[in-house]
């Protein structure tokens, strides 16, 4: 018999954990991670660009993987892992990528920033940064409109290269 | 870093990184949509589908009983919402959910607020609404479309064009056009609104919170101190938070109405048709020239669309006065409202459109002519404003295609077209000239020392992106002497001073004018407090006798004598002193504008009225662009491989940040270039492309590597020495690309975005 | 969207069971076309949404000269296989040209296989007339803004394009669908697992309500066959395509001695290009044949304005896509 929830109820019990925490709460079916990320645990670091899965500004890692937020039910991600950017940093110190970010200026408004992050995080253990041709390609799911591109792409290089 | 008061500052200034870097790579910034209030409800839209007509019938009942709906607002129960104070640049919508008739496809029909924002949504979904459709006009030649010439009384001429034309050697002539284009900020626009009694706060996307205020203010009754709008952050804005927008109204109403905060966030289709767009244009361009290609005429019309409720001040053809040295110019323009949603202006509005079909003329001209791009540029070249005849305050554009040229390798183009190839692709080379007039507004700014030594500077102003933050902290620190960490900045806050809009690239010399003068200010003070006490080696000095360094005033003419801030303000029993900062634009601001209207409508009259007014000095910043395109005949495929942008945009406070504006609006030019544009289904007047993967922006694989440079000297006309250039790095790069295409190919494409269908 | 009843599925027996019993019952694996359909467009209203995704039919694993891949493999884990890279190049160039990575991540090969339409008149409920969605209603798209529509396999009864970059090499190769119904399994080829429109274009595939997608096998390519997928789009990345085409071939001394020809971008299913190959086998390389082919392949297309430049696009794909697998780079 397939696992139901509560009856008929279109409420599930779902456990996130989330840059090492765990958190269990009780959702409408419909809430998305990007969602249950925002409102329900207020991680408004995620951002919500499109919520149709075309810009990637809210891409997090599921499982060490880069995924879309916006088009991953909050129910389906129960008990997996998954970290945001407010987990990338350890103990206040940011991280190489952070870093690199800030140094290149590969960010304008700063929206698609957080995405773009995560995104290149994946990126790199994924081992695709290992031209510049190789780094646009795969960013290419991170929409930036302020135009930052050439920057995020020497941000990624630099910190490929540490 | 020390200075004084009167020393002339550099170009290029220091590349600080952003100092609110931090808070946007952590996911810290707080944008609209991040922030929420206790028992915070949602708000969703239902928009109409059909482009002109009246409802006939809400259905409301299902929404209404739908699970956690609060309330659902419709034309019939909304309540009358007032039109706040008329704004010819950047009009204030028609209040929405007034009557029954539908103007645009898109425009707002109801409103539903729930708890959640799933529950929200899905019950707008319930709401059916009945119409009366009429035949909408949604292109030019329908009947129903509204015309108007001159619709912004600045059609402007000087000469006699028709004679110069009918005497010319080599006249050249095409029509152009550009597409509907929409912003397509990252952020959606959202409001988060809430009352306290009669008091509204809101949270919004703008790029002019004074504005909103006034929208709000206006809409509800209210004084003007009642409303607060706040934007800390805003997730991009390029134009379209400078109109402010009838959802915004839509969240206070729905706060209002349900006795509770409400978030309101525009969904990505909503951002189609909700916070305007570029306008669909049509020009068509005359140039004459004798054989040495000295420009002897040029006649330029443009038309382009708007809504019918109002539209933003939107000339097309107005550059075109300014860029050469020709004698005989015409400049017009005519307007068509059509059943569309609004326009509102998108970076360089009027001048990204009027340029590309000026800069691929005379690219055909050149070739005509037998003659280098550059050289005829050169050869036109306007020394002084060619409509008014006066100096400009500060031009460097010959330092802009020089520089421009040899960084691209200019003279490595074989001037044939075709000839240049690399495998299966044709190569081609193009570059165009910018000129973009400033913008000068009015702004206030505040500095206050505070008594550990630390400055907090603050005025009403926005930062989208382009680094406000973090200039207005670097000019801040130069002039009171105090390391960038030592300086907080705050902004985005009707409470402050009022500010400007970020717009018409005017910010940077606007508020960092202001911010110079209230940080001038606030030294005058403290030598003030110090003017007659003995005990202080300051005494007696004026502003221009002393130097600020590290926190500390000292005598220019002997460094060791001084006292700091800190020492002052505890002397003295202050926790704190503040001062005011002022700028107001030159009335020889207006006075060129004017000037320039003078001349066109009264010819040598208008002249001598313009010297007898003083009006004086025309401020603009120029660019030169250069692109290298890659074309496959075959398959039409059409791929920027190197573009290089030298601006003289006057003194450059931050170059790490100057830099990012270019290649943003180089970025934004290969979109308009190549990929953007709104689509629009003729029988519903629907947007058709209303999702991020189907209007295409630019992605990071079509951004080559471009070089930016820039050139020139600080500019007299604003106290920091800067000319604004957050939009100017979108100009001229349609035009290079188009130009770069027929270099290649030999086929002109006067219609953007060139699409692989136009290569073919 | 409407609130539903979120269900997990531990075995395929139950979760086909439940669903072929409920005709307001779904799948739901990746999300990228369910969740996308149901809460963002609108248009799909499931009771209750089946999560398929903890099921085992994730693996990939060769058997001879035949590459079986479980539906819920994801498109990042079939494009790094060791076996596509090596026997089935042409498929990890379309998987690669697909999407996004984060997309990738989500999407499975069966959820890839049944992708509906982007056509923006499907995708939009108060968009009346759509056959695809209200049988009967007309088609908008046709006299509207249609771009990324199709020209062949259509009619005036629906013009929807079938988007996916995988599907064409998949129909190529003769793969075949394995499909878990409630009283049966079966197997469809490919080629026969979807439709054309016709006049019912609201029917997709042979798929009946609540059969499930299992696995797919996927023939492996013939040693020493060239093999190439080439994606026109006008943007250099992150876009569906305008045209594709995916051609395999095996040469014997300058001769064609067998030829696999697909074109994407262009059909109202994957197209298959049997004309195509019929030109190409047995005829000795060169580029009059090539042309040729490309005519075959593009023959008696269905077009509205917006979608005319396709049919030139289209061949010129193909013509291309043959050039560049003969000079070995694709």
């Amino acid at each position: 018999m397939p696992e139901t929830t509560r009856g008929a109820s279109t409420e599930v019990d779902v456990t996130l954990r989330v840059n090492g925490s765990v958190r269990p709460m009780r959702i409408d079916s419909r809430v998305t991670l990007l969602d249950a990320l925002r409102d329900q645990l207020h991680l408004t670091g995620t951002k919500k660009g499109c919520d149709q899965g075309a810009c990637g500004a809210c891409t997090v890692l599921a499982d060490g993987k880069r995924v879309l937020s916006c088009l991953t039910l909050a129910a389906q991600c129960d008990g997996r892992a998954v970290t945001t950017i407010e987990g990338l940093s350890r103990d206040g110190g940011l991280h190489p990528l952070q870093q690199a970010f800030i140094r290149h200026d590969g960010f304008q408004c700063g929206f698609c920033t957080p995405g773009q992050i995560m995104s290149a995080v994946a990126l790199l253990a994924e081992g695709r940064a290992g031209s510049d041709e190789e780094i646009r390609e795969f960013m290419s799911g991170n929409i930036c409109r302020c135009g930052a591109y050439p920057n995020i792409v020497a941000a990624i290089r630099e910190a490929a290269e540490m | 870093m020390t200075t004084t008061m009167a020393a002339p500052p550099a170009v290029a200034g220091s590349g600080v990184d952003r100092v609110d870097g931090r808070l946007k790579v952590t996911g810290a910034a707080r944008y609209p949509s991040d922030f929420s209030l206790p028992e915070m409800a949602h708000a969703a839209l239902v928009r109409s589908t059909i482009a002109a007509g009246t409802i006939v019938r809400l259905d409301t009942d299902r929404a209404a009983a739908s699970p956690g709906v609060l309330a659902v607002i419709t034309h019939e129960n909304a309540g009358r919402l007032r039109k706040a104070r008329r704004n010819m640049v950047y009009p204030l919508p028609t209040p929405p959910l007034q009557n029954a008739k539908i103007s645009y496809n898109g425009q707002y029909v109801a409103m539903v607020v729930a708890e959640t924002r799933q529950q929200a949504a899905a019950a707008a979904r319930l709401v059916e609404v009945t119409y009366d459709r009429d035949e909408p006009a949604l292109h030019p030649r329908d009947s129903g479309a509204k015309p108007r010439s001159n619709p912004y009384f600045m059609d402007m001429k000087r000469g006699n064009v028709m004679a110069a034309m009918a005497a010319a050697e080599v006249t050249v002539e095409a029509t152009f056009t550009t597409s509907a284009q929409t912003h397509n900020p990252l952020g959606p626009f959202t409001t988060m609104a809430h009352w306290a009694g009669d008091a509204l706060t809101v949270y919004d996307s703008t790029q002019n919170p004074f504005l909103v205020r006034a929208m709000l203010a206006g809409s509800f009754g209210l004084a003007d101190e009642k409303v607060r709008v706040l934007s800390p952050f805003v997730g991009g804005g390029f134009g379209a938070g400078l109109r402010s927008w009838p959802h915004s109204i839509l969240a206070a109403l729905a706060a209002r109405t349900v006795n509770r905060p409400v978030q309101l966030s525009l969904t990505r289709p909503e951002m189609f048709t909700g916070i305007g767009r570029r306008p669909t244009t049509g020009q068509r361009l005359k140039i004459a020239a004798a054989r040495d290609g000295t420009l002897v005429a040029i006649d330029h019309y443009g038309v382009s669309t708007a809504s019918m409720s109002s539209d933003s001040l939107y000339p097309i053809t107005i550059g075109t006065t300014a860029a050469y040295a020709c004698p005989n110019v015409t400049a017009r323009d005519k307007r068509v409202r059509l059943n569309i949603p609004p326009i509102s202006h998108m970076r360089a509005p009027g001048i990204a459109e009027g340029n590309f079909a000026l800069e691929s003329l005379l690219d055909e001209l050149s070739y005509e002519l037998g003659m280098d791009p550059i050289e005829l540029r050169l050869r036109n070249y306007a020394a002084v404003d060619p409509q008014t005849g006066l100096r400009w305050s500060s031009k460097a554009l010959r330092e802009c295609y020089e520089a421009g040229a040899e960084r691209f390798g200019w003279a490595e183009r074989e001037p044939a077209v075709g000839a240049m190839h690399d495998g299966r692709w044709l190569v081609g080379y193009g570059m165009a000239g910018v000129t973009f007039i400033q913008n000068h507004a009015k702004c206030r700014a505040r500095a206050t020392m505070r008594h550990d030594g630390t400055a907090h500077v603050c005025s009403g102003a926005t930062d989208i992106g382009t680094g406000t933050y973090t200039v207005m902290t670097q000019l801040a620190a130069e002039v009171l002497g105090l390391a960038v960490d030592r300086v907080e900045f705050e902004l985005g806050d009707t409470r402050l001073p009022r500010a400007p809009e970020a717009g018409g690239s005017g910010l940077t010399a606007a508020l960092g004018s202001a911010v110079h003068n209230s940080c001038v200010a606030l030294v005058q003070r403290f030598l003030g407090l110090v003017s007659n006490d003995q005990k202080s080696p300051l005494q007696g000095c004026a502003v221009g006798d002393v130097v600020a360094s590290d926190g500390r005033l000292a005598r220019a003419d002997d460094e060791s004598r001084g006292e700091s801030y800190a020492e002052i303000l505890q002397r003295h029993g202050l926790d704190e002193l503040t001062a005011d900062g002022d700028r107001a634009p030159p009335r020889a601001a207006k006075g060129v504008l004017v000037g320039a209207l003078a001349v066109s409508w009264l010819g040598r009259f208008g002249r001598e009225l313009v010297d007898a007014s003083h009006a004086t000095i025309p401020a603009s910043a120029f660019g030169a662009r250069f692109a290298e395109v890659r074309v496959d005949p075959e398959l039409g495929i059409l791929r920027i491989s190197r573009i290089v942008s030298v601006t003289d945009g006057g003194r450059i406070v931050n170059e790490k940040l100057a830099r990012s504006q270019l290649i943003g609006g180089t970025v934004g030019g290969i979109g308009m270039a190549t990929l953007e544009e709104t689509a629009t289904d003729p029988g519903s007047g629907r947007v058709a492309n209303a999702t991020l993967s189907d209007y295409l922006v630019a992605v990071n694989a079509d951004v080559p590597d471009i070089d930016v440079g820039f050139v020139g000297e600080p500019d007299p006309s604003n106290p920091i020495g800067a000319k604004g250039i957050g939009e100017l790095g979108l100009v001229g790069v349609a035009a290079a690309i188009a130009n770069g295409v027929y270099h290649a190919t030999g086929r002109r494409i006067r219609s953007l975005p060139i699409t692989i269908d136009q290569l073919l | 969207m409407q609130a539903f009843q979120y269900i997990r599925a531990n075995d395929v027996a139950s979760a086909v069971t439940l669903v072929s019993g409920d005709p307001g019952a779904q799948y739901l694996a990746g999300g990228t076309t369910q969740v996308d359909l149901m809460l963002k467009d609108g248009i799909l209203e499931p009771d209750r949404l089946v999560d398929i995704t903890r099921l085992p039919l994730r693996s990939i694993s060769r058997d001879g000269d035949v590459l079986s891949v479980g539906a819920l493999a994801t498109m990042e884990e079939l494009a790094a296989d060791v076996t596509v890279g090596e026997r089935l190049p042409f498929i990890r160039e379309a998987l690669l040209a697909s999407a996004s990575t984060q997309l990738r991540n989500m999407a499975t090969i069966g959820g890839n296989l049944l992708q509906r339409t982007r056509c923006r008149y499907f995708r939009d409920p108060l968009v009346a007339a759509c056959n695809k969605r209200a049988p009967g209603s007309g088609c908008a798209a046709i006299s509207g803004a249609a771009r990324m529509h199709a020209i062949l396999g259509a009619s005036e009864h629906c013009i929807a394009l079938h988007a996916s970059d995988l599907c064409v090499p998949l129909v190529a190769l003769d793969a075949v669908a394995h499909i878990e119904g409630a009283d049966a399994q079966r197997s469809v080829p490919l080629t026969q697992f979807y439709t054309v429109p016709g006049d019912r274009p609201h029917v997709e595939t042979v798929l009946k309500h609540g059969e499930l997608l299992t696995a797919i096998d996927i023939p492996l390519l013939p040693l020493g066959t060239r093999s190439g997928y080439l994606k026109v789009r006008d943007r250099a990345s992150y876009e569906f395509a305008l045209t594709s085409a995916a051609v395999a071939l095996t040469i014997d001394d300058g001769v064609i001695a067998d030829a696999r020809v697909a074109l994407g971008g262009v059909g109202t299913i994957p197209w298959r290009a049997p004309e195509a190959e019929a030109v190409l086998r047995g005829a000795a390389v060169g580029a009059q044949v090539f042309l040729a082919a490309a005519d075959a392949a593009v023959h008696d297309p269905f077009t509205v304005p917006g979608t005319a430049f396709k049919v030139e696009l289209a061949k010129r794909t193909l013509v291309r896509t043959l050039e560049t697998v003969m000079e070995g780079s694709a």
